[in-house]
């Protein structure tokens, strides 16, 4: 459930453009995943919270009552435009983890670097010297 | 050569010295005491990496190099990011290596106000550094390797006319791949775990990976070991107990952030211990241009000026970052956000570190969580805001069309005749966002143990054998980059030790 919340709000954040994919055009399910089993605790409980943040509050950004899942696309963009430049500080922050660790996936996407003049990365090894 | 990494069996071990923390501070006690002939344990809580295990992606160094995913946070006003390394060479596996020695007014004033030092000491501490120098290849970035962004930023600040220069850093021969923040696998920049750390290893000494320290043995007030519990880095499992015993003493060097909690959880009494948490957080302003500047060729950094050290108390540099995290540093979201990234080959990003006033506190939690409080003050603000402010100024003198400052309540992009918006900001630290990887204290340095954690040669006053020899110690920030410091320190700590 968590997953499915994540991604729909992920999907506002980093659409589809002219230039570039959209993150839903991205291995993103596999990313969510890993993402749980690889970060810090910590991060990745900001990160749920950051996410039901996002859905539980059209109310207060474009005064509708519905979870942000239930909206249509475009009201949702608008609904994540105005929590990422809200004036409360508390409201901002939560919005900003949830897009950077978007962000983290979207802006390594070989085809985004690709259209930015940039060789796709390497895999990350996450290997160390074992003896 | 004997390194242990992860393991389930328990270990023991006896030698002269253990060192804690193998970052700029440890890895060169530990380098300097075992070239004196001691036998010497330096013990890592993170993994050892070596290049062909580095990652490429800002994920991956985040999962892989920064110490709990960069999750640490100074809390004051604002939250901001502090950043860290937990790997063998601590952050100088991630860091830029930039080389600047120990401005003369700091060490003076150290003796003035602290009983911190003399002339010998100084004159110590900078022939450390001539020789630090020479053995980590300390280079001017070559031009070809600068990139434009650096290029430009030395054009600006000449127009707007304050001095600058390409930056000097323990780099031998860098291609400007623009990915020392993932770790260098060019093999260019001189990073611990490839310098010092393996010369332990040659000399006898012997490495534990993977093996967070939970306490300094106390017999009374003398420190006789280190005890901790192998971690595997992925998983986070603990594995076998390990139990290092020293006949002479032992170094803590485990971070500004590691450091003083380490010493609270060994049960060290000080009523100083945490507290003098001192930092240089900084942010960045985006200059974007009618051309390609494609910030990720060249150098990650390249240029600096140290202008404006003293006063109002800044250093301004170039850093060039990936476009992921270029991603979520844009405001916005949607369309407008993903249209924004559409200018990243044009943009170049610079920065500007507050010499900060404010003084902070590194605390341990009941379950031994570190927690850092730390909250900028109005002077503080107000040299940031000129720091933005000039880095703007310096974007359009070097050909912007538009700069994009970053700061909450302004708007996204600014002209040329609007960086006043910048200088008349917001005072509130909330409208930034700031990152921390300057960090200064926590077990300073002052020749009264009523002042100060440590002495002048890194001794934890009131303690026999215990030794800090990381940033902790510093007791005033640097205004400069504080790698070259650290280490310079750190040997003479560890000569001293030697002496003894
Ligand atoms: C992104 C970035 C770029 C930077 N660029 C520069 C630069 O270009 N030039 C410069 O001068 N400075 C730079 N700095 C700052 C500089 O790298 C640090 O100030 C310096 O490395 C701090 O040295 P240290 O020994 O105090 O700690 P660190 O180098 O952080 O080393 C501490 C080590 O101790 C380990 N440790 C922690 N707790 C324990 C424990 N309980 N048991 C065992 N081990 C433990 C950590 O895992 C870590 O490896 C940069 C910092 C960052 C984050
Ligand atoms: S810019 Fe590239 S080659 Fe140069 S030191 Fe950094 S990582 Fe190495």
């Amino acid at each position: 459930m968590i997953n499915w919340l994540a991604r729909s709000a992920m999907v506002t954040f980093y659409p589809r453009s002219e230039q570039f994919p959209g993150i839903d055009e991205m291995p993103l399910d596999e990313y969510l995943a890993r993402f749980k089993r690889e970060s810090a605790p910590l991060m990745w409980a900001g990160f749920v919270l950051g996410t039901l943040f996002f859905h539980l509050t059209p109310l207060f950004t474009v005064f509708i009552p519905l979870p942000a899942f239930a909206l249509s696309a475009a009201t949702r963009e608008r609904h994540a435009q105005r929590l990422s430049s809200h004036r409360i500080y508390y409201v901002r922050q939560p919005v900003f983890l949830l897009k950077m660790i978007a962000g983290l996936l979207w802006g390594a996407d070989p085809a985004v670097r690709s259209r930015l003049g940039l060789a796709p990365y390497p895999a990350d090894p996450g290997t160390w010297r074992r003896s | 050569m004997t390194h242990f990494a992860f393991r389930e069996e328990d270990l023991t071990l006896e030698v002269d010295y253990v060192v804690v923390g193998s970052g700029a501070g440890g890895a060169t006690a530990a380098n300097e005491l075992a070239r004196g002939g001691a036998t010497v344990a330096l013990i890592e809580a993170g993994p050892w990496r070596d290049p062909e295990d580095y990652p490429s992606s800002t994920y991956g160094a985040m999962r892989d190099v920064f110490d709990d995913w960069g999750v640490g946070i100074a809390r004051g006003r604002a939250l901001w990011p502090i950043v860290q390394a937990s790997c063998v060479g601590g952050t100088t596996v991630i860091n830029c290596a930039i080389c600047v020695r120990t401005p003369e007014d700091v060490m003076l004033q150290w003796e003035r106000d602290l009983g911190v030092g003399n002339k010998a000491w100084r004159d110590a501490i900078w022939k450390h550094q001539d020789k630090l120098e020479v053995e980590l290849c300390a280079e001017v970035v070559p031009p070809e390797a600068a990139g434009r962004s650096s290029l430009l930023a030395a054009k600006g600040a000449e127009a707007v006319r304050y001095d600058g220069h390409p930056m000097t850093r323990y780099v031998k021969g860098c291609v400007g791949s623009g990915q020392c923040l993932q770790g260098c696998k060019q093999l260019k920049k001189q990073s611990l775990n490839l310098q010092f750390v393996p010369e332990v290893m040659a000399l006898g000494g012997t490495v534990l990976s993977c093996a967070p320290a939970e306490r300094v043995l106390l017999e009374g007030r003398r420190a006789v070991g280190v005890s901790g519990r192998f971690r595997e880095p992925v998983t986070r499992r603990k594995g076998g107990r390990y139990t290092v015993r020293a006949r002479k003493g032992v170094v803590v060097a485990a971070s500004v952030t590691r450091t003083a909690p380490l010493l609270m959880a060994s049960g060290v009494k000080h009523p100083l211990l945490g507290k003098g948490f001192r930092a240089h957080p900084g942010t960045g302003v985006f200059g974007v241009y009618d051309h390609d500047v494609d910030m990720n060729v060249g150098a990650t950094q390249g240029w600096a000026s140290v202008q404006y050290r003293i006063e109002p108390g800044m250093k301004v540099e170039t850093l060039s970052i990936p476009p992921e995290m270029v991603a979520s540093r844009l405001a916005g979201a949607g369309k407008e956000l993903v249209a924004r990234m559409g200018d990243y080959r044009r943009m170049a990003m610079w920065v500007v570190a507050v010499r900060a006033e404010a003084v902070g506190r590194i605390k341990r939690g009941l379950l031994g969580e570190v927690s850092v409080d730390y909250s900028f003050a109005r002077p503080d603000m107000e040299r940031l805001r000129k720091g933005l402010a000039l880095l703007a100024r310096t974007h359009f003198a070097a050909g912007a069309v538009k700069v994009l400052p970053g700061i909450y309540g302004l708007p996204y992009e600014i002209g040329p005749d609007q960086v006043d918006l910048i200088e008349n900001g917001p005072l509130d630290p909330r409208s930034y966002i700031l990152i921390s990887s300057h960090l200064f204290g926590g077990t300073t340095m002052d020749k009264d143990p009523t002042r100060g954690v440590c002495d002048e040669y890194g001794r934890v006053h009131g303690y026999e054998g215990l030794v800090v020899a990381d940033a902790s110690v510093i007791p005033t920030t640097l205004g400069v980059n504080p790698q070259h410091t650290i280490m310079a320190l750190a040997r003479s700590f560890a000569d001293r030790l030697l002496d003894a």
